[in-house]
């Protein structure tokens, strides 16, 4: 859509937004190692957050690494499938797979658009997901921003549903649309998109407790009670 | 042929219908004159097919540049600034090339080639976007088929009227919309089912593939048939004295820039007003959201294959004003049943008005700036300037449509939309006068008589006299 025109302004920080995506889903290789780790280090918080949301890659004791000297350049698919035995730093494609414009599912095979951008805070933690849903050829759809921790990564998933979402169509349909520039209000577990009267009702199925489940009604302004993780504006920074 | 006689008309910036006194009361020597000079066309029935089919595999090819861009890119790991800024470039070269396009195709001898070489390029670019999906090839392939298609929508309205000549060009522009709105329809649901159920790459080469039979339908066409100079809307009674001095007098700029202005508010109401209740449709009906806005985008198409042969003979016998009124009014009817109605199913069916306006759009644009570019030689730079106030309407629509609707909702955008398309009907309404020939200024009298059953009605009042 033409909309998009007045994003032209953003040509000199394609790249960086690239980066910032892929480094946020740490799911990129990174040639460098400390890079590799941080990222290592926030997966780790984030299960903890989250149990059920986060399949942890198995090196989940992303710590190893920097422990060891490792070969600092070793390509991923060079060494596909080595990461289990925890030696090389890389990572196989069982363990990461880069998830930009992957199809998204619900739990139960329905397909839920695209995953097209990802919100990240000021700690460069992912917060949620831009899922381009519905539509036919591209007409009528809309972009939705989705909490971080509803959404399941199964890189290397031999049926290509590397990308679930825990919602179903009906709570993702209703949600407010995602807009550049404005504060993100992402669909939480309990599939209430906040401002929107006509919410369907809250399926407690996977209902993480606290920290990540995204604020509910007032999440709108920035200076909302803000969760213990941090304000949801920041991460809008670095697209301007 | 008859000089003495034309520059007086010429200087008198007169309403049609003072045209047609004049000319009567002129002397019905200079029309007699002019009658064995441009010999009525006849087509072959193979020329004709083969525009048919053109028409139709141009539709086609056509469909895969639409919005679905955007899906295919995202599904290559695009980011959406990538992707927005490729599609602005894009939609700024086919607002740019308008008028340069139309002003190439009346410059050439050959329209054929034209289109050939136009098809092939877009072709061409959609291989580029299957094979390389990354920058700087999708940015030149975007640029490319933008370019291209400013050349073959004139080129393919220059063929019809080479063919069949002015008094043919509205029965034949009714086919012509019909055979586009099949390709469209069934290129729209082909390509959604492509992408489903194989890939979105796929979608791309099946567009390059299609190339091949629009090519080959555009070797049908006899190059003999084709007259250059009727092509490019018949020649000036007198050389021009500079540049564009046929087409910039009052009776022939006001009117095709009433026309433009009215249907580029034509545009700015309508482009948006599909995106905007696809999206509303994917709000409210989670599951069949995606395959009512693939019935929004089919049916009328179907609708308008099924009416425009018939809009292009009522033009010829009613006029062009009062099926242009139609048109206009059926908009912001649809504006307003999008805002009131909330039942999805039911939207779908409103949808349906889009048909009708579609196939006034498709038959009457081309259509009234032939009328109005007759004997000037400039038939494809007037469907430029059209098309580039239909192009500027069509941008800013989805800008404001989503402004409107992330501000007060989209009941309101439906409503604005709505009352941008009432300005429209206001404007022909008040200021479009009727086009349709009256008078034989063109010369062409002999053939409209002989050709066309539709014509009779008003050829035979007004060539009583003269018989």
């Amino acid at each position: 859509m033409h909309r998009r025109g007045t994003e032209l302004r953003g040509d000199m920080r394609r790249h960086p937004q690239w980066a910032v995506a892929t480094m946020a889903v740490a799911l990129t290789i990174l040639s460098g190692e400390p890079a590799l780790a941080r990222v290592h280090h926030h997966g780790h918080r984030t299960i903890h957050a989250n149990p059920p949301a986060q399949p942890a890659p198995p090196p989940t004791s992303g710590m190893r690494t920097s422990s060891e000297p490792s070969a600092p350049q070793s390509v991923a698919q060079g060494v596909a499938g080595a990461g289990k035995t925890g030696v090389p730093p890389s990572l196989g494609v069982k363990d990461a797979e880069p998830v930009l414009g992957k199809s998204v599912h619900s739990s139960t095979g329905e397909d839920m658009g695209r995953l097209v951008d990802v919100i990240v805070d000021t700690d460069g933690r992912p917060r949620a997901a831009i899922i381009d849903f519905g539509g036919f050829l591209g007409v009528g759809s809309r972009k939705i921003a989705v909490d971080w921790s509803v959404l399941k990564f199964v890189p290397g998933d031999p049926k290509g549903n590397v990308i679930t979402v825990a919602l179903t169509k009906d709570q993702v349909k209703a949600a407010p649309e995602f807009k550049e520039g404005s504060p993100v209000v992402p669909l939480g577990a309990s599939g209430s998109p906040p401002p929107q009267a006509a919410a369907p009702p809250p399926s407690a199925a996977v209902a993480p407790p606290a920290p990540a489940a995204q604020p509910r009604a007032p999440a709108a302004s920035p200076a909302a009670p803000a969760p213990p993780s941090g304000p949801a504006a920041p991460p809008q920074a670095p697209k301007k | 042929m008859s000089l003495p006689a034309a520059p007086r008309r010429r200087t008198k910036p007169a309403s049609d219908k003072d045209d047609t006194g004049r000319a009567r009361a002129a002397d019905g020597a200079r029309s007699r004159a002019i009658v064995p000079v441009e010999a009525p066309p006849h087509p072959s029935r193979k020329s004709l097919r083969g525009l048919d089919w053109f028409v139709f595999f141009v539709a086609n090819v056509q469909t895969g540049f639409g919005p679905f861009i955007s899906v295919y890119l995202t599904s290559a790991a695009w980011t959406q600034v990538d992707i927005g800024i490729v599609l602005s470039i894009g939609s700024l070269v086919a607002l740019l090339g308008q008028m340069p396009g139309g002003a190439i195709v009346d410059a050439v001898p050959s329209e054929r080639l034209v289109a050939a070489v136009s098809v092939s390029l877009i072709g061409i670019s959609a291989l580029i976007f299957a094979l390389w999906p990354i920058y700087i090839a999708v940015l030149g392939a975007s640029v490319l088929h933008s370019a291209a298609s400013c050349v073959l929508g004139p080129a393919m309205a220059a063929i019809t009227l080479g063919l069949v000549g002015h008094g043919g060009m509205s029965e034949r522009l009714g086919r012509n919309a019909r055979f586009a709105a099949i390709g469209n329809g069934i290129a729209a649901a082909a390509m959604g089912a492509c992408g489903y159920w194989v890939s979105n790459r796929a979608v791309f080469v099946v567009t390059a593939v299609l190339m091949v039979p629009a090519l080959f339908s555009l070797a049908f066409i006899r190059p003999a048939e084709i007259d250059p100079e009727r092509a490019h809307g018949g020649q000036p009674e007198q050389p021009p004295v500079r540049p564009l001095s046929s087409l910039w007098q009052p009776g022939r700029i006001k009117p095709l820039l009433i026309f433009s202005a009215a249907f580029m508010l034509f545009q700015l109401a309508n482009a948006a007003m599909l995106p905007l209740m696809g999206s509303v449709l994917t709000m409210r009906s989670s599951r069949w959201a995606s395959v009512l806005i693939a019935a929004c985008i089919v049916v009328p198409q179907l609708l308008v294959a099924l009416i425009s042969p018939w809009i292009g003979r009522r033009a010829q016998l009613v006029g062009r004003r009062p099926l242009l009124l139609l048109g206009f009014a059926v908009l912001p009817i649809r504006g307003v049943l999008f805002a009131v109605i909330h039942n999805p199913e039911v939207l779908v069916i409103a949808q349906l008005l889009d048909g009708i306006s579609g196939a006034v759009f498709g038959v009457l644009v081309p259509l009234v700036v032939a009328d109005v570019t007759r004997r000037t030689g400039h038939f494809n730079l007037a469907l430029g300037i059209t098309g580039t106030a239909i192009g500027i309407g069509a941008s800013l629509s989805t800008t404001l449509a989503g402004y409107v609707s992330d501000h007060s909702g989209s009941e309101s955008a439906f409503i604005v939309l709505a009352v941008i398309a009432a300005a429209g009907l206001a404007c022909i309404w008040a200021f479009m006068p009727e086009t349709r020939p009256e008078d034989q200024e063109s010369g062409i009298r002999g053939q409209v008589s002989e050709d066309r059953a539709s014509g009779v009605r008003y050829q035979r009042a007004d060539l009583t006299p003269d018989r």
